[in-house]
């Protein structure tokens, strides 16, 4: 017995000692440590040679000047195209995810005739006899600005004689309205934000995401006055650098703007405008700084102050935002001061029947939009205005699904910015003409067409390809493809002729009233480009890089100052309903003391229903509760003034 | 307990007058150093369904975020009310808490120019580095890494994805540097005194504004040696003593004053702020 | 059935009741094991924890366990080399509650961290100025040294000890035992020390930092006098609860006392360095770098209440009750001050794992309060049910009261 055991003991200890030298018991915790790395859905990196490519990137309103980044010829990321005007360098947050966005299982594989996948054939077929049988009645809502794409769209509208092409609301329409509408100019608004030395932007969050927002930051960066002043409800992330924070409320913008033009005139400046005596006598009466500060709320030093300040500078410029009547103002004030505003001209048209640019921004897609044949060109106004449209056959395209694409009859994938021919053509608020092209980097991943490709396969608009219309574009302008394609933005600086202007007295003096809704306070949205804009929802590695001021979990933040907090007699963290326009939202209240009293903030772009999880159901959508009132004066339709009731819930 | 000093030290000067928030050198972080979007499901792992889902982004005190942005608040009401945007990447210490508390050695600073390292195959996931660095800029990998099906084709060839259960950090993009010597090495340059701009950080040159600025501290060619050295500059916690190599700069006397504590008024009484 | 098996003289409830007794625990057990077994497949991320709070309920939990383990190192102590013989009657049990403490503070650290597979990578590329590597080290090495120390107690099984083989190598060990006991308390108290180093080390944050000598801050040696503090009178606690439990003395009530006047010293030594640290704290090191006392303490979850429990009602007061004889030798209040006793220690370990990291450094950033959710609860749990099973097991089968016999059969019956 104690023998056997004892063997046992002996083997057991000898055994174990042995197996140590061994390799086993090492080798063993080698591969722990090898295989504790390498699981095999951890994805492996793809090696290479490395390239930056330039091209255009039409994922925020403006469009951002980029570089795609490539390893052994596949996209990975991009930088800003330090070649290009509009970059400098950097670009946006969206269009910063430009290649993760481009391979997101949310892209639109092939054709789809009412949720069925059907061919390109199948799809022209269909659209032909739709079209054959819509007559006149078509129309064309387009989400892009700035693109030669709008001329095939807007052509192929003409030669079916309509002219019912629609832009998503921007403040393009706004600034176009006052300055070729109401002020009898001709070309496109623009702002040397660079060169000024005195920045007002009235309303304008140009650092944030107003106009060519790369551009304009840019532009700040380099300015070497620092005097950028904001005015706007909000203490927005534009008015968390410029030198001064000036609260106005959106609808009291306008006033506000007419209330320095008093100061500035008062200081003798004037314009050899034909109305200019009766726009001074208005003003002069109707927006004396008393007058302005009793329906504004802004204290007449205020505005005495701003106004020293512009009448100070050699160049200053006031950059409006908003809603028509503002925009009129912000020009009238600058043709007093005769400082950084400019005025662009439009490059040449490639398409013969195509509209101008201002002429596509006649239709005011808020009055609604009604046609037997709608295409909708990566826009997405069943989610910002779904009220707003019917249309008895929908042909939508798009690159990524979106609530447009889900309403649509037909949906068409159209290539990723990155995958085609883009141009980007003076996009609204800079300061000179400017023209850049991008060829496609890489095949589509998906069976995907250029809309102008489709578009020209519909009518005989005299060209084949979309890349010939890109082609007759860079003709008629004057500049070199090889050039474009290679980074380098064509810049034109020329300036169309401005005798003639005036400055619209007659309907500025009513237009300028400040006309609230009934709702308990006032609605300020704003937005936020890691959000999203009205037309592309958030990217995939944005959402860590929105704050609780926007979102928390799933539901969306609302701002307010505490004495509204307190008026309302709501907290932080309370959940609150407002309702306003034709809905209702759900959101947590802020409290964010860089809000005007009265005033709550709401961010614009979340609460999608359609997408990928980075969007959808993140929020709400606040665009249900502005209100769309009638600027009686101007005859257009604005948001501004918008005021929603919140209740506690 | 000393600083250490090399002959090269990476740094930066964030100018927060700049800095608008706006979030793209996150979005430019993210994209260069393949950190994953975070998603709920995770197709691969069936016991998922078992317990809760992954964090999405919604969970700001889960994510992976090397850059992070705050927003800094002067504190008072309307109308005197400020704020400002704050970018925080890893500081890259001089004296480093990280460092000497790592069981494993799976973090130094060493002579790649002072930048703080994280050698991500030995860490073992204690998280004894986050627990040390109050500028929380140590994040832990608490899922897997997944790419919704298809994002995984577009990665970045500069840094490979970590498996979870490990501490990140930014490395002030290191692969960066490594081909930035390289490329001088191959045109016959000294590659210890790299020209300004030839190594620099994502985020440094996707930042709009140019708010950041990436350069060696210690070469007077450098802008941020000057920068450093501005008299609107100040580093996050100086009095803790950990060094930063970080540097920002403010007009603002506020935003100034945030950057450490001051006895009482340290600006603990300003209202919640968020990160992210 | 079993009874062949049970301690020399002594009755054991039945069997029946005895597995009905295990199964409860099993329950709990199992509970907690699937809650591992979904940290180790999902990964961390199934618990509360998250970038703020790195540390949270698992490192809380233990490190309280190990001070309140410290017991077992501490008598083993004045037992085996200062031979302070009265003590025999209660060693077993602190070793056995050591062991528990310690191998589940190990199975605990097993799931905290990220990478198990890596975890032996602390004696692979050991990082000699980290103190979570000494307590690597330590903890590993006296893990051994209490297994050491309990396999004699497990070889004295009144079966095996038939075994002439077992009895001879039982036999061995105890004589050999003052080696492992001073092996044990060296290593015990370096590793106490380290995990008090490891938050006083922290520069970065100001809750914990504190300067102290030569490598070794403050903290270091505030753990090690908290753990011998509070680990005697922890092991008195669960003699007692087991009395409560089996309704039977174990210890006599003398030996109990003893513990607790060792504790109750310990103690007062620790709290007069505590309240002085404290205070250095407060007024010197605090200012220095911009900061006052009130800014460390926020809501309830990090509130000053925390700390006034710790010194005051959970410190000075069990002190001078342990070291005041006539409320020590009161069987209530002695009971009374041991709890006092250890959740003052446990609150001492929550603020400085949770506190610590819970400040706000960066004066623009806010406090978070962190809540730990089930798993963590339950994996917890788990550790102390595995402490109930060996527990349970050791009292059925081992001979672990030597007192036992006398206190309960002999007495008069």
């Amino acid at each position: 017995m104690s023998v056997a055991r004892r063997a046992f003991i002996q083997m057991s200890v000898g055994a174990t000692v042995g197996i140590l030298f061994t390799p086993t018991v090492w080798t063993a915790l080698d591969d722990v440590s090898i295989w504790t790395q390498n699981w095999p859905w951890i994805p492996t990196l793809k090696y290479g040679e490395t390239a930056s490519v330039p091209t255009v990137s039409k994922m925020c309103e403006s469009g951002c000047a980029v570089k795609v980044r490539t390893v052994a010829g596949t996209a990975f990321g991009t930088e800003g195209n330090v070649d290009n005007p509009l970059s400098g360098g950097g670009i946006c947050p969206l269009c910063a995810n430009g290649v993760q966005t481009m391979y997101s299982p949310n892209r639109i594989k092939a054709p789809m005739l009412a949720g069925k996948e059907i061919s390109w054939d199948e799809a022209r077929t269909v659209v032909a006899e739709k079209l054959a049988a819509a007559g006149s009645k078509v129309a064309v809502i387009s989400g892009d600005q700035t693109g030669t794409i709008n001329e095939v769209f807007s052509a192929l509208l003409a030669s079916k004689g309509s002219d019912a092409f629609y832009a998503m609301p921007c403040e393009m329409q706004a600034a176009d309205k006052a300055w070729t509408g109401l002020m009898g100019g001709s070309g496109q608004v623009g702002y040397d934000l660079e060169n000024a030395d005195a920045v007002l932007l009235a309303g304008a969050d140009a650092l944030e995401s107003w106009g060519p927002t790369v551009a304009n930051l840019k532009a700040f960066a380099a300015n070497k006055s620092g005097k950028f002043i904001f005015a706007g409800p909000v203490q927005t992330r534009t008015a968390a650098v410029t030198s001064k924070w000036v609260p106005v409320p959106t609808e009291g913008m306008a006033a506000f703007t007419l209330g320095i033009c008093y100061y500035v005139m008062q200081a003798g400046k004037s314009v050899p405008a034909a109305d200019f005596e009766q726009f001074k006598a208005m003003v002069m009466s109707g927006y004396t700084p008393a007058k302005v500060e009793a329906a504004t709320g802004v204290k007449a030093d205020v505005m005495a102050d701003v106004a020293k300040t512009l009448l100070a500078a050699n160049n200053p410029v006031v950059v409006p935002a908003g809603s028509v009547a503002g925009a009129a103002a912000a020009f009238a004030l600058n043709l007093l001061l005769g400082g950084a505003m400019t005025v662009l001209p439009e490059f040449g048209k490639a398409v013969d029947g195509a509209m101008s640019r201002s002429d596509m921004l006649q239709k005011d897609i808020l009055q609604g939009v009604d046609a037997d044949v709608l295409f909708i060109y990566e826009a997405n106004p069943m989610y910002a205005l779904p009220e707003q449209i019917k249309a008895g056959f929908t042909v939508a395209f798009d690159s990524l699904n979106t609530e447009t694409t889900a309403a649509a009859d037909l949906v068409l994938p159209t290539p990723h910015s990155f995958e085609r021919f883009e141009d980007l053509a003076s996009p609204y608020g800079v300061a000179a003409a400017s023209y850049s092209l991008g060829a496609p980097i890489s095949k589509p991943t998906v069976n995907a067409m250029s809309a102008g490709d489709f578009v020209l396969g519909l009518a005989d608009l005299g060209f084949e390809t979309f890349e010939e219309v890109v082609d007759a574009k860079v003709a008629a302008i004057g500049a070199d493809k090889d050039e474009l394609v290679g980074g380098a933005a064509y810049v034109l600086e020329e300036t169309p002729d401005m005798s003639g202007v005036t400055l619209a007295a007659s309907v500025l003096g009513k237009a300028a009233v400040p006309v609230k809704g009934t709702g308990a306070v006032a609605l300020a949205p704003y937005t936020l480009l890691n959000v999203g804009t009205a037309n592309q929802a958030t990217t995939p590695n944005a959402p860590c890089t929105i704050s609780n001021n926007q979102l928390i979990g799933d539901s969306m933040v609302v701002m307010m100052a505490s004495v509204t907090a307190k008026k309302l007699g709501v907290g932080v963290g309370s959940k609150v309903k407002l309702s306003g326009g034709s809905g209702d939202c759900e959101a947590l209240v802020q409290i964010y003391e860089g809000v005007l009293p009265g005033v709550v903030a709401a961010p614009l772009g979340m609460g999608h229903t359609v997408g990928d999880e980075f969007s959808k159901g993140k929020g709400d959508n606040v665009y249900k509760i502005l209100t769309v009132s009638s600027e009686a004066a101007t005859g257009t339709s604005t948001w501004a003034g918008s005021t929603v009731n919140v209740a506690k819930i | 307990m000393q600083t250490k000093e090399f002959k090269i030290k990476w740094g930066m000067v964030i100018d927060i007058d700049k800095c608008t928030g706006c979030g793209a050198c996150m979005v430019g972080c993210q994209v260069e150093n393949n950190i994953a979007p975070m998603t709920k499901k995770d197709p691969y792992n069936y016991v998922q369904a078992l317990t809760t889902d992954r964090d999405d982004a919604a969970n700001k005190l889960r994510t992976l975020t090397w850059l992070t942005v705050y927003e800094l608040s002067n504190g008072k009401t309307f109308p005197e009310h400020e704020v400002a945007y704050l970018p925080r990447p890893c500081m890259q210490c001089g004296n480093p808490a990280c460092v000497p508390v790592c069981p494993v050695i799976a973090t130094d600073k060493n002579e790649e120019g002072g930048i703080v390292s994280q050698i991500y195959p030995r860490c073992i996931g204690c998280r004894y580095c986050m627990a040390a660095c109050p500028y929380h800029a140590r994040y832990f990998n608490w899922w897997d890494p997944l790419w919704p099906e298809g994002m995984d084709k577009g990665l970045c060839p500069n840094a490979s994805p970590r498996p979870r259960g490990v501490v990140e950090k930014c490395s002030f993009c290191h692969s960066r540097y490594l081909k930035a010597k390289d490329k001088v090495r191959a045109e016959g340059g000294d590659p210890m005194n790299l020209p300004d701009g030839a190594y620099t950080t994502a985020c440094a040159d996707i930042c709009p504004t140019k708010a950041i600025t990436f350069g060696d501290l210690n070469n007077p060619e450098h802008k941020v040696h000057d920068l450093a050295k501005s008299k609107n500059a100040f580093r996050l916690l100086e009095k803790l003593g950990l060094a930063p190599q970080v540097y920002y700069m403010s007009e603002r006397e506020w935003v100034r004053k945030q950057g450490d504590n001051y006895n009482g008024n340290g600006g603990h009484g300003a209202p919640a702020t968020n990160h992210g | 059935m079993d009874s062949k098996l049970f301690p020399e003289g002594t009755q054991r409830c039945s069997f029946g009741q005895f597995l009905i007794w295990l199964a409860v625990i099993l329950g709990f057990f199992g509970w907690g094991l699937y809650a591992a077994v979904l940290v180790l497949y999902n990964g961390i991320g199934t618990t509360g924890l998250d970038n703020y709070f790195g540390f949270g309920a698992w490192i809380t939990f233990d490190l309280a366990v190990i001070a309140l383990g410290a017991g077992a190192f501490f008598t083993g102590l004045l037992k085996y080399i200062l031979k302070i013989k009265q003590l025999e009657k209660i060693i077993n049990l602190t070793v056995i509650v050591g062991f528990i403490c310690y191998s589940g503070a190990m199975l605990v650290l097993t799931l905290d961290i990220g990478q198990p597979g890596r975890a032996w990578f602390g004696y692979w590329h050991p990082n000699v100025h980290s103190m979570l590597t000494e307590v690597i080290f330590c903890i590993t090495c006296y893990c051994t040294v209490l297994i050491i120390e309990f396999v004699p107690l497990v070889l004295e099984q009144k079966q095996l000890n038939k075994i002439p083989f077992i009895h001879a190598l039982a036999h061995n060990m105890h004589i050999n035992m003052a080696l492992f006991a001073g092996l044990g308390a060296f290593l015990s108290t370096f590793h106490q020390g380290s995990l008090g180093g490891m938050y006083g080390v922290l520069i970065g944050r100001p809750y914990a930092f504190r300067e102290g000598f030569f490598i070794w801050p403050w903290t270091f040696f505030l753990f090690v006098l908290s753990a011998v503090g509070s680990g005697p009178v922890f092991t008195v606690l669960v003699a007692t609860f087991m009395e409560k439990l089996t309704g039977k003395k174990l210890v006599d009530f003398k030996t109990k006392a003893l513990m607790g006047k060792i504790a109750g010293s310990m103690l007062c030594v620790y709290m007069f360095f505590k309240i002085l640290d404290t205070w250095a704290w407060a007024t010197g090191y605090l200012p220095s770098v911009g900061l006052t006392f009130d800014q460390m303490f926020y809501g309830v979850a990090y509130g000053k209440w925390l700390m006034w429990a710790e010194l005051g009602l959970c410190g000075v007061v069990p002190a001078i009750m342990l070291v005041t004889p006539s409320i020590r030798n009161n069987p209530a209040l002695l009971y009374t001050a041991a709890l006092l006793d250890c959740f003052g220690i446990c609150i001492n370990r929550y603020v400085f794992t949770v506190q610590t990291i819970a400040f706000p450094a960066m004066p623009f950033d806010s406090w978070q309060v962190y809540y730990p959710n089930w798993v963590e609860y339950a994996s917890s749990i788990m550790i102390v049910a595995y402490g109930f099973l060996v527990l349970s097991l050791s009292y059925r089968y081992l001979p672990v009261f030597p007192l036992e016999t006398k206190l309960n059969y002999q007495s008069g019956e």
